[in-house]
């Protein structure tokens, strides 16, 4: 297997049927991102990324720099769990709803400022976002998982 | 345009050696242009371009302008959703037939 330099930028998408405000919660509320984000706690808002692990550990306690529910978030990103890359710099994470046809929306996730966590970017690289993406796609359009 | 959800668009685009190739690119370093990405190919920049408006419409490669260019992404997503969809279905059936034959023959030598 080849193996991949640093991606300072990463990409992801996918197409998701349900409305904007069902990703936005998915993606901002602790009782969804557990079932989908490797079992983090992940609380979004205003205030801050802040997320926690199964066991109650801080995994990420970052800022918010954009929160426009329910079409934009943007906001730190710096993994505390592994010492080798709760030593990096914080990089950014940005996640965009876009509503499209037949009740789809197309949801965007642009992890940059990579440039001083190359471990960081490693790690999230290919099967880091995609798990989570097809996780997130799973959970809302099979609905069992969604109770309220 | 329709989400592209459907599968066949994936399939039909990694049905293509240039595609692949290009996939490959971008799985090697990220972000890259045009020029960049035609550069290794014995094909007219119009070509390319063909190729990648494919791989872009099966939504494997997503595209962002920076300044004056425009750079290509790898979206790994897609072919993830195929995986979990296909691959793993037809693997686990394989892996437990395998795992009746061998129930069946060691029941009968014993």
């Amino acid at each position: 297997m080849t193996t991949t330099t640093m991606q300072t930028v990463q990409v992801y998408q996918v197409f998701i049927k349900a409305t904007p405000e069902a990703i936005w919660d998915a993606i901002t509320k602790p009782e969804f991102t557990e079932r989908y984000f490797y079992k983090a706690r992940i609380e979004n808002s205003s205030d801050g990324h802040r997320s926690r692990g199964p066991d109650g550990s801080v995994w990420a306690d970052e800022p918010t720099y954009e929160f426009d529910p329910p079409r934009r978030l943007v906001h730190g990103w710096r993994s505390l769990y592994d010492p080798d890359l709760a030593g990096e710099e914080p990089s950014r994470v940005t996640w965009e709803i876009e509503p499209q046809e037949g009740g789809y929306c197309l949801l965007t996730v642009t992890h940059d400022q990579l440039d001083g966590a190359p471990k960081t970017a490693e790690s999230v690289a290919g099967v880091g976002w995609m798990m989570v993406l097809s996780g997130l796609k799973t959970l809302l359009e099979t609905g069992e998982a969604l109770v309220p | 345009m329709c989400p592209r959800v459907d599968d066949d668009r994936v399939f039909k685009a990694l049905a293509d050696p240039t595609r692949r190739h290009l996939l490959d690119r971008l799985f090697q370093r990220d972000g890259r242009t045009l020029t960049d990405l035609e550069s290794e190919l014995q094909m007219t920049r119009f070509g390319v371009m063909k190729h990648l408006r494919v791989l872009e419409d099966a939504g494997l490669v997503v595209t962002r302008r920076s300044g004056r260019e425009k750079l290509h992404f790898l979206n790994p997503v897609p072919i993830r959703l195929i995986h979990d969809r296909w691959i793993d279905k037809y693997t686990e059936r394989h892996v437990s037939a395998l795992a009746d034959l061998k129930t069946a023959l060691e029941e009968e030598s014993s």
